[in-house]
């Protein structure tokens, strides 16, 4: 009898066993098998072979400091805390620290880290962008690699992470990287020009610009039908819109060249964490290496073809208004008119437009009602060495006022009919410092 | 430094003449080669929204401080302050974070080119009790010796008007902002450079000393042409961050 039952069991559970491992496999299949799991194992002290001068160059474009160091601490020792909806997770050292930096880790170790997203300390958390470095060459890591190795070494264990399960342990991120991981090298089209393949290379690779400007999935994935697509950047309060012909087609590719570099242009200024990326990064660029960004960028296909983005996928805080915006109108005429003119138009690089402008056009407001609470200074740049500021106006408007003002500039320029309510800017009250 | 050297300047476009005029009035104060340009009241309008066009501070404000008049090294230091984590008053870092040097040294010569004419004293602050009138007098001018804090005026000056290059004054200042940079210092969160001077004071003074001082403090406005004390005029006694000082006996 118990023979019998034990058989049963084992016809019904075995197929689904057999299945369940089936689809494992081809799910770790899918993600690039168990290679990456392999952390080679080599000498730490032969000199890293790289260019280190090229590698200092890469790394301000790569924008390793930004990540990689806490306000006011040295460059590159890591500890800046990153906010997610798992948990805070830390930076870690960079410098050639033995116990707490890279000082102890091989070449071979610091490319597998750096393609693979595995190091000698397990899985690392998809906040490293080990997706778009994935497609560096060896050139180009190793001269990484050179800069950090002779970076002065800073004692500085990285803060533990305060992450929820299954987050705070590290092999769910195995499972992680099975449903969400899909390495898919670079094709490189026949027609392809030099500058695009350069700027392709620069802004998926080494500039990660989809870490901001792609759209999530679940669980904080960054699925291939969201590329460069836009949203809402986590943990960071502000709004990144898609980088595609459409949006960018107010700019030239010497105008958005021009912008990446100097964080100004016409069509507006850097503000948020572009403002961070242009003012420790982008600003380094040299000439080329903007053009051939901006060249790749401008020919990113539009997102959702002629359609207008859905503005469904973002969340307004509020339900609906409570107040009548009908005195947008004579609020903006009274504290916004005299920079950013009667019909948006702005003053050329140092009043931005609003007409056209992605805080105004965006399915997201976010990022206009931060604005008017808190004003701005774009970043010092070279080409913008003496910005002009726009003044915070929280505490000296309402929130009603602030809304109203808000919904107006985005319902006349931007196109955005959904208005804009005192709950949505209650919502986005406070700055977060780090 | 001659004192008339805010001659105000056109809100909007400058006109051909108001440009000359500017230029020859930014020439007859033009005491060092940092002499702001004239447009730069128009680029710092967020600066404005707190401090007053010319730094002057806010009718009715509580809490910001007046920049005019301020010596340049001690607006550079905080700015720096704020960008560099050592000051954490967000929104001053939201404004400071992306700025470079150069820039920073410009926005300071400016203020500190205007004329320290302030609002009159804080009107929002209770008048002192006279029984602790004398006490706040006291630390003042003499410090406390018992409790190893020096006199305020060792060091801001007898006018208390601070001193070149980078002691500020403590004239014209609100109370609760005395009272929350005081408290700053103890818990951290308002640092100097090394050695921080200001941090090793506020952490000997009792709380009580600090509501008095900063309400007796409060009270006090600078006239117009009360400049810091020229630098090297009189010495600190205490070591703070890299400027001049006596030595001190351990």
């Amino acid at each position: 009898m118990i023979r019998r039952i034990a058989l049963w069991a084992a016809a019904l559970v075995l197929p689904l066993v057999l299945l369940a491992a089936a689809a494992g496999g081809f799910l770790l299949l899918q993600q690039g098998g168990l290679a990456p799991y392999r952390v080679p194992v080599a000498d730490a002290t032969t000199p890293p072979a790289g260019d280190a001068s090229e590698g200092a160059y890469l790394a301000r474009i790569g924008n390793c400091l930004t990540c990689h160091t806490v306000r006011g601490g040295a460059p590159f020792a890591g500890g800046r805390p990153f906010r997610t909806a798992y948990g805070t997770i830390y930076s870690t050292n960079l410098t050639s620290d033995p116990q707490t930096g890279l000082g102890d880790w091989s070449a071979a170790e610091f490319r597998h880290a750096m393609r693979n997203g595995v190091s000698r300390h397990g899985v690392l958390y998809p906040a490293f962008p080990y997706a778009n470095f994935a497609h560096l060459t060896d050139t180009d890591i190793d001269a990484l690699f050179a800069y950090l190795r002779g970076l002065p070494p800073v004692q500085a264990p990285a803060p533990a992470n305060d992450l929820v399960w299954p987050a705070n342990w590290r092999p769910a991120l195995v499972g992680w990287r099975m449903l969400h991981y899909r390495p898919t090298p670079l094709a490189a089209p026949a027609d392809a020009s030099p500058a695009w393949l350069r700027g392709r290379y620069l802004v998926d690779g080494l500039g990660h610009c989809a870490m901001c400007h792609g759209t999530r999935g679940p669980r904080g994935s960054l699925p291939a039908d969201g590329y460069l697509a836009g949203g809402r950047i986590p943990g960071q309060g502000w709004y990144a819109p898609p980088l595609d012909s459409r949006q960018l087609a107010r700019y030239s590719v010497d105008q958005l060249a021009d912008y990446l570099r100097n964080g100004a242009s016409e069509h507006g200024a850097a503000y948020g964490s572009m403002a961070e990326v242009v003012y420790t990064s982008l600003r380094h660029l040299r000439p080329t290496d903007a053009q051939a960004m901006a060249t790749y960028l401008k020919n990113v296909p539009p997102h959702g073809g002629d359609e207008a983005p859905d503005a469904s996928r973002f969340l307004y805080a509020g339900a609906q208004p409570t107040s009548n915006p009908h005195n947008g109108g004579r609020l903006y005429q009274d504290h916004c008119a005299s920079c950013h003119g009667d019909t948006g138009e702005g003053r050329g690089r140092d009043y931005p437009p609003l007409r056209g402008a992605v805080s105004v056009t965006a399915p997201d407001p976010i990022n206009a009602v931060r604005m008017v609470l808190y004003g701005g200074m774009p970043p010092t740049t070279e080409g913008n060495p003496r910005p002009h500021s726009m003044p915070p106006y929280a505490g000296r408007l309402d929130n009603a006022e602030i809304a109203a003002i808000v919904t107006h500039i985005r319902s006349n320029w931007g196109e955005q009919s959904r208005p804009v309510s005192p709950a949505d800017v209650a919502a986005y009250y406070g700055i977060r410092g780090d | 430094m001659t004192a008339p050297c805010s001659a105000p300047l056109p809100r909007r476009r400058l006109r051909p003449m108001a440009l000359r005029l500017t230029l020859a009035s930014a020439a007859v104060c033009a005491s060092a080669a940092a002499q702001p340009p004239a447009d730069l009241r128009e680029r710092l309008a967020a600066c404005a929204a707190c401090h007053g066009e010319r730094g002057e501070g806010v009718d009715g404000s509580i809490y910001y401080p007046h920049l005019a008049g301020k010596p340049a090294g001690y607006l550079v230091e905080q700015l720096q302050a704020f960008r560099d984590g050592r000051r954490h008053y967000w929104q001053m870092v939201w404004l400071a974070q992306y700025m470079d040097d150069a820039y920073i040294a410009e926005i300071a010569a400016y203020y500190a080119a205007q004329p320290p004419h302030t609002r009159a004293a804080d009107v929002t602050a209770a008048p002192l009790p006279p029984a602790v009138q004398g006490r706040a007098e006291h630390l003042v001018r003499h410090g406390d010796a018992q409790a190893g804090i020096p006199a305020c005026t060792a060091c801001h000056g007898a006018a208390l008007t601070g001193l070149e290059p980078a002691v500020p004054a403590l004239v014209g200042l609100p109370q609760d902002y005395i009272v929350s940079q005081i408290g700053s210092w103890r818990d951290g969160t308002r640092r100097s450079k090394a050695p921080d001077c200001m941090a090793g004071i506020a952490a000997k003074l009792a709380p009580a000393d600090i509501r008095i001082l900063a309400q007796w403090l409060s009270h006090q406005s600078p006239g117009a042409h009360d400049r810091p004390a020229p630098a090297g005029s009189f010495v600190p006694p205490l070591a703070c961050g890299d400027l001049p000082h006596a030595e001190v006996q351990p």
